[in-house]
Order: structure tokens, then sequence, then C-alpha cells
């Protein structure tokens, strides 16, 4: 690594501080930001949400000496412009956090583009150091960066990074914390629009802005909302007669050029600093082409999701023999001494419900929300998603939805709750809303599928079990047609990178399951916690087990279950994971086995299994859709699931008593 | 082709009567700043190749035939000092000056291609209407001689030549992703069942869907 800032001084001032100071990581998608992030910081990285988005930003601390340095990890974005939701949230976190330094991590292999980013943030005054990153692929390419001749054009440093290695992280830090100067480095727009800005600038008044003037001229004539809501009347009438006079000369918007322009700039860098640019090119990877091709990639896309389901039930079940074992007989066993000593049958209650929490998590959090999080993060580090979603675009377009919409409804088959907050990512409320309704009623999360996994596939056979799944398929196609037909809109057109195919790194894996991981503990658990401790008092004063008998002739009647399983039902909106033990302490209760094939026929098991999948979200689901669309429609969509799930349980009745 | 003369003359003749009524003699002769008597005698040899009408003490209007002929020879002066003006930056009268000498050198398909180049501009620097070109297509449709995304083969590469977006947010994020005019674009794959097209652009690939390809015009290389 060509070492950078050997010569310079660590700022003793700041060193004596011990000063809190904040630097930025900024740059495209996919360039391996997150990865220098995880270098840079160690644990205690929390993740964020910015008020009113969606889009994450995560923060970590950095030491460095003696001091503690803050470090941002911005949301990946092609243009500070404020066009998307990550845009904006990148724009607002540099005008309100206002790092010491931005570090511009930028793809080597792509330099161009990755420029035209680094050239805006020039243009905002940020104090900026370039990260040159995946400086190995662009070696293995054997291209070279005249790394000091590209310093010399941007005036600013420049230090090549290898962020999956380790490489030039620290170089990077040191150079961060001593940078106190701005590059001087200007990309010249066309002479219309320099002669606007030069027209612009000097109306600005200094004090007004906390940007360069120039940039807030070029922003004005862009038709930047964030700096159009804050200027005064008379220069936003200026600027906006200058856009209308440069659309009526050129008969095309303003920002086309001077987003062409700083292509052309960066293009024209580029291709002074790579040697042998044009030379050596890429090999096209094999994987990656097999992967969006239709013929390949959709047996590719079923074997994998086969063996994520093959993960989930050998490696989740394993685990949770393993851990359930140990809690019964220790915690469980303490809980339960702890309230037979209560005499209050409420005290009972909220042990029991406790006691029954804990070991949820040990059930279902860790073996299968966990080892789930994990292949999703895999998955999505490989680059191997945005491949499904470009795939699947088209079909999910007939369904009235994004290709983006897959990922929502991977994580669905773990948790719906994050599967809820994941829909933000698309456009409008209706398409969320849409996608959301699929979800809590089609996509079974790890709950639904250890239902139907330990009912119907223990004992009725593994055909069983996969014909509930292509029943919920189906029912997904159906509903999303129908909801399409209904809600009529236009689903807003995909357009997305599509990155190279990476090995994953192990940290970057352990962070984002972290992180998900305690988003599912902070939101999900707590509602988990409190609707267990209702329904074991309920339990325990016996009201409960009131609905058995006025439930007995729809149940029998219509789906052909033993009464009882109408407890489960009900137990299965708050519980949904707890539904099949709850089957078999009322069994035990009741029938006096808790061997579920004694309770239920295999086909009772199908019928059941399938009402559970398709049933009411758990409370859970619930009050994160109440969060995110409001009560009414929540409440449609629950009683609308509820509903279906008993018609199609009567119906499986039918056609399977025939 | 007339000489450089009888296009100066019926473009002056042209840019007085743009807006109705006639050319008077003196106002010929201060804009192209010779006598008027030399300008009496040059509207007479007019006259008789049947350029213009000309009537004494009223002033010159032109014929069909005249208007033609200076309606593109304002439009190529118009269009140059569009371009001398954006692109090249010259300013102030010199810009006039040197689009005056280059208009007569301009081939027809060049003047077209210069059209296309500045994306088929409205007006000169100095407000006045480029008069539109002769061609019986439509602007639109002279846009579309390059096509769409969606209409180019897998293993095609074009250039952007412009883009149609209606939505600002839509425009941008096309823009930053690398769709500028100027850019070449292959389409490497185009995912059956309504499925996106995905293209190669500035050593990345990117997924766009079929309606969104609409928007996007390019041209064929080179």
């Amino acid at each position: 690594m060509p070492g950078r800032g050997e010569n310079y001084f660590i700022s003793a001032k700041l060193a004596r501080r011990g000063s809190s100071l904040e630097i930025a990581l900024a740059g495209n998608p996919n360039v391996g930001k997150s990865i220098i992030f995880g270098r840079l910081t160690g644990v205690g990285v929390t993740s964020a949400n910015y008020p009113g988005t969606t889009v994450e930003f995560v923060e970590g601390q950095a030491k460095f000496m003696n001091m503690t340095i803050t470090v941002i990890d911005l949301p990946g974005s092609y243009s500070l412009a404020g066009n998307t939701d990550e845009e904006r949230v990148a724009t607002k976190l540099l005008y309100e956090r206002r790092p010491h330094t931005v570090i511009a991590v930028l793809d080597s292999t792509r330099l161009e583009r990755n420029l035209v980013f680094l050239f805006e943030l020039i243009e905002s005054g940020h104090n900026v150091v370039v990260a040159l990153n995946m400086y190995d692929i662009l070696r293995k390419n054997k291209q070279v960066i005249d790394v000091e001749r590209m310093e010399r054009f941007l005036t600013m440093p420049v230090i090549p990074t290898v962020a999956t290695k380790g490489e030039g992280i620290d170089s990077l830090l040191y150079t961060s914390i001593q940078l106190r100067r701005k590059s001087k480095f200007q990309v010249r727009y066309d002479s219309h629009i320099e002669e606007m800005i030069s027209r612009l600038e000097p109306q600005l008044r200094e004090k007004d802005w906390d940007l360069p003037l120039r940039a807030v001229a070029i922003r004005l004539l862009a038709g930047d909302e964030n700096v159009i809501s804050r200027a005064p009347p008379e220069i936003l009438e200026l600027s906006r007669r200058m856009r209308e006079e440069f659309r009526k000369g050129h008969n095309e918007d303003i920002v086309v050029h001077i987003q062409r322009d700083r292509f052309g700039e960066a293009g024209r860098i580029a291709r002074e600093v790579i040697g042998t640019a044009q030379t050596a090119r890429k090999k096209p990877s094999l994987v990656s082409d097999l992967t969006i091709k239709p013929s390949t990639g959709i047996p590719i896309l079923l074997g994998v999701l086969a063996l994520i389901f093959l993960t989930l039930v050998f490696l989740g079940g394993y685990l949770e023999g393993l851990l359930v074992g140990a809690y019964s007989d220790t915690g469980k066993a303490y809980f339960s001494d702890l309230a037979d000593q209560m005499d209050s049958k409420y005290a009972k209650g909220v042990i029991d419900g406790v006691s029954l929490s804990i070991e949820a998590m040990l059930a279902l959090v860790i073996p299968y929300i966990l080892v789930f999080y994990v292949m999703l993060s895999i998955l999505e580090d490989t680059g191997y998603l945005v491949r499904v979603v470009s795939l699947l675009d088209g079909v999910m377009h007939r369904l009235g939805l994004h290709g983006r919409a897959v990922i929502p409804m991977v994580v669905g088959f773990g948790c719906n709750v994050p599967a809820i907050l994941a829909t933000r990512a698309m456009g409008s409320r209706r398409e969320r809303l849409i996608l959301a309704t699929l979800i809590t009623i089609a996509v079974p999360c790890s709950a639904q599928t250890a239902i139907i996994i330990g009912s119907v596939g223990n004992f009725a056979g593994i055909w069983w079990a996969l014909l509930i799944y292509v029943i919920l398929m189906g029912t997904l196609v159906v509903l999303g047609l129908a909801l399409h037909r209904t809600l009529k809109f236009e689903p807003t057109g995909l357009m997305v990178e599509i990155p190279d195919m990476r090995w994953p790194s192990t940290r970057q894996t352990a962070m984002k399951t972290y992180i998900r991981l305690k988003e599912f503990l902070t939101i999900a658990f707590p509602l988990l916690l409190a609707g267990s401790i209702v329904l074991e008092t309920l339990m325990a004063v016996g009201a409960l087990q009131e609905i058995i008998g006025p439930a007995d002739p729809f149940m029998h009647g219509a789906l052909g279950l033993p009464a009882f399983t109408a407890v489960a039902l009900v137990f299965g909106i708050l519980r949904k994971e707890m539904a099949l033990q709850m089957l078999m302490v009322l069994g035990f209760t009741l029938e006096g086995t808790s061997n579920l094939q004694d309770l239920l026929t295999p086909h009772q098991m199908f019928v059941f299994a399938l009402v559970m999948a398709v049933f009411m979200p758990c409370l859970a689901a619930f009050a994160v859709m109440v969060r995110e669309f409001g009560a009414r429609s929540s409440l449609m969509v629950a009683g609308a699931s509820i509903s279906l799930a008993l018609v199609m349980g009567a119906v499986a009745n039918l056609v399977l008593s025939l | 082709m007339q000489p450089e003369i009888v296009e100066q003359y019926l473009k002056a003749i042209y840019n007085l009567t743009e807006e109705g009524g006639t050319a008077k003699t003196t106002d010929i002769a201060e804009l192209i700043g010779v006598a008027p008597a030399s300008v009496t005698e040059m509207l007479h040899k007019l006259a008789d190749k049947r350029y213009v009408k000309h009537e004494s003490y009223k002033g010159a209007v032109l014929t069909g035939k005249g208007r033609k002929v200076a309606r593109k020879i304002a439009r190529k002066h118009r269009l140059l000092e569009r371009f001398l003006n954006d692109v090249v930056g010259v300013r102030g009268r010199s810009r006039h000056e040197q689009a005056c000498k280059m208009e007569h050198a301009l081939t027809d398909e060049a003047e077209h291609n210069l059209c296309k180049i500045m994306n088929h501009p409205v007006e000169c620097p100095h407000g006045r209407k480029i008069p539109k070109c002769e061609k019986k297509i439509s602007c639109e449709r002279c846009a579309d001689s390059s096509m769409s995304l969606d209409e180019m083969k897998e293993g095609d590469t074009a250039i952007v030549s412009h883009l149609t977006c209606g939505d600002k947010d839509d425009l941008c994020e096309m823009l930053a992703i690398g769709f500028v005019p100027g850019s070449a674009v292959t389409v490497e794959k185009k995912v059956p069942m309504g499925g996106p097209i995905i293209v190669s652009l500035k050593g990345t690939k990117v997924a766009i869907a079929r309606e969104r390809g609409k928007l996007l015009h390019l041209s064929k290389a080179g």
C-alpha cells in the first residue's frame, strides 16, 4: 500500500482533548462501505432509522490513540440530490451532523460512476478522503490506478484499500483524523450553466447558507428540494426563471446537463488515472450469468429455497431440541416451582407467561430466526438476492408488485414483523399494503413452519407438508392477482444495480444478523411477553377454556377438528409458535394424552396446520401493521385472513373427507 | 446552392419580415452593412429570380421559393448560435458574426445532426424561434429515429441520446446511476416474462424495468 499521511502530524489538540470526532462513510451502494465500517469500529454498533423514513444508517465507535471517534455509515446512494429516500437520509445526516471528515468509499473497478458521487461531496464543501476500495479486484483485472496523479487532480488524499482484508484501513483512519483542508477541485459545467451559476452566486449571501455558495447555486438550478425550501423568494424566483430559460433553449432539463458534465469529467479523470483501462476486460462470471437467465436461474432459485428450507428444518430443529431440553431442566423447573408457591391464580399466570416466553425465545428465536437471518444476510452479501429480484420482477409485476417485493417476502419466512417493516422499501402505500397482506396471509413465518413441520411433516409425511406450501403459494398468486385488480395502480419500474457475485464476509454477516435480531427482540419480543402473560392469566382463571363449548359446532362441523383446538387457534393469535404445544397441553388435560398422533388424525392435522398457516398474523405482526398502515386496514387484513383461513380449512376438510 | 450573398440577403429579409410586414430597403442596408443603392440593385436581381416581390417605396417580401431558402439559412444560423453559445461558450457580437460565416458552409446533413445533438432547441440565444426543419416527421419522431431501450436486442450497444422522463425524481435517479446522454449502454439480457432488461453501463450491470427502459432513447454507436 502506498503509505499516506506518515509525514503528517496528528493534531495535538485533538489528541489531547480525547475529543469526540465524527467521521462519515459515504458512497454508492455495494462498494464495501459497511465492511470498512466493520473494520473501523468494533462492537457496540447501533442501527437507527431516520425519523420518518426506514432507510437505516449505522453508527459505531472507533478508537485511535486515546480518541474515541464516532463513525457513521450513511446509506448507500448514487447522488446527494435528494430524489430517493437513501439520498435524503444521507444528505440530511451530512447536513445535520457536519462530520469532521467524510470518507468517500469508491469502488476502484467502477471509478467513473463512483467519481460522480465524490464530486458532489466535494462540491458540498466537506473535508473528503477517498478510500479506493476493492483495490485487489482491480489488481486481479491487471489494472492499476495512478494514485498520486489522482490526488493531484482532485487535490485530496486518496488511499487504496482492500476492506475485506483490512488493507489500508489504518492509514484511512489516520488520514481522516488529521485532515483539515478541503479539496479545491471543481467540475466545470457547460458554459451556459456556468454563466447561470455566475449570475446566481453573487445574489446569495454567505450567512444564509452553510454550504459553499457555488453548491447552493448549482442545487438551486437543479431544483433540489432541500435548498429550495430554504431560499429567499427573490432568489427562488430568479433560479426558477433560469431553469425555465434553460429548458426553453435546450429542450431538456438542466439536471440532465449537470449530470452529463459530471460524468464527462469523471470519465476524463478515470481515463487519465487508470492504466490499461480498456485492454483488460473483465471476465464475465459464469455463476453470475446463470443466476439471471431464467432457464437456469429458476432451478437455481428453487434449489436455494429448498436448501434454506432444509437448513431451517434440520439445523433449526436440532438447535431447538438442544436448547429447549437444556431449558426444561433448569429455567422451566425453577419457574414452575416458583409458580407452585404462589397462591394467586394471576401470579401463577404471570410466572407461567414469563417462563413460556423464555421458552419461546429458545425454541423459536435462536434456532429458527437466527439461522434464518444468517442465511438471509449471506444471500444479500453475495449479491444473489438482487439477482432474484431481477429474475422475478416480471412475474411480480403481474401481481401488482415490484421485483423488490421478493426481499420482504423472503424475510417473511423468518418472521412477519421485520417483513412488514421491510415493505417500506416499496414505493406507494398501496403497493406496501398489498405486499403486507400477501405476507401475513400466504407467507408462513418460522412459527407457522414449525407447526406445519411439527404436525403434518412429522406424522402425515413430508409430501403433505409440501402440499400446504403449494396451497400457500397458490393463495399468494390468486390473492395477488385479485388485489391487483381491485386496487388499481401501476407499480414504479425497477432499477437496480447488479453487483458482482462475491463471497460474504463473516464480520459483515455477524453484524447484519446482530442488528436484525436486535430489531426483532425490541419490537416483537415485548409483545410476545405481554401476550403470553395475558393468555396464561386467562388460562389460569379458566376463561379461555370457556370457548370450547360454543366453538364446538363450527370446529367439528365445518373443520372436522376436535373442539379443544379452538383454544389453540385463539392462542395462536397471540402466540403462534406455541399453538402446537398448547394443543398438547390441552390434549393432556382433556384427553389424557399429549401425543399429537393420538389427538389428531393426519387428515385433521393437515386441516389444522393449513388453518394456522393462513390464520391471522400474531399479535406482534398485527401491532406492527397498525403502526404502519393504521387500525382500519390492519383490522381488515386480520379479518380477511381469519375468514380465509377458516374457509380454506373447511374446504380442505370437505375434500379430504371425500 | 445559391451564392452566399443571395443567402445573406434572403436571411436579412426573413429576419425583418418574420413578424409580418415588408422589409424596407434602408433596414436591409443597415442589417447587411451596405449602401441602400446596392440593396435596391440586389433586390431587382432577386426579384428576377423570383426570390422576392419588390415594390418601390413599399419594400420587399419573400416569395414561396425565397422563403424556403431563407428559412433554411435562418435555421442554420440560429442553431449555430445556440451551439456556439451553449457548447463552445462564444459570447457577444463575435458569436453572431461567426455564425454568419459558418451558416453558409454547413451542409443539410450537418444541420440535421446538429439539431439532434442539441436536442431540438426551439429558440436561439436572442430568443428568436428556430424555424422547423423540412423533414416530414415531427421532432419527437426524429428523436425516436433513435430507439428506446426496450426496442434494442440482446447484445446491442448504443449511446444514450436523451431521456423522456416526466417525473423529476425518476429522471434524477436514472441520471445518477449513469444513464446520461453520451454514455454507452449494452443490452446483456432481456429477462423473459416481462422481466427487466439487464444492461451494462460504465462497467456495472443494471437491471431496469421495461417501462422505464422506454424513457431512455439511444442511437446506435458510430
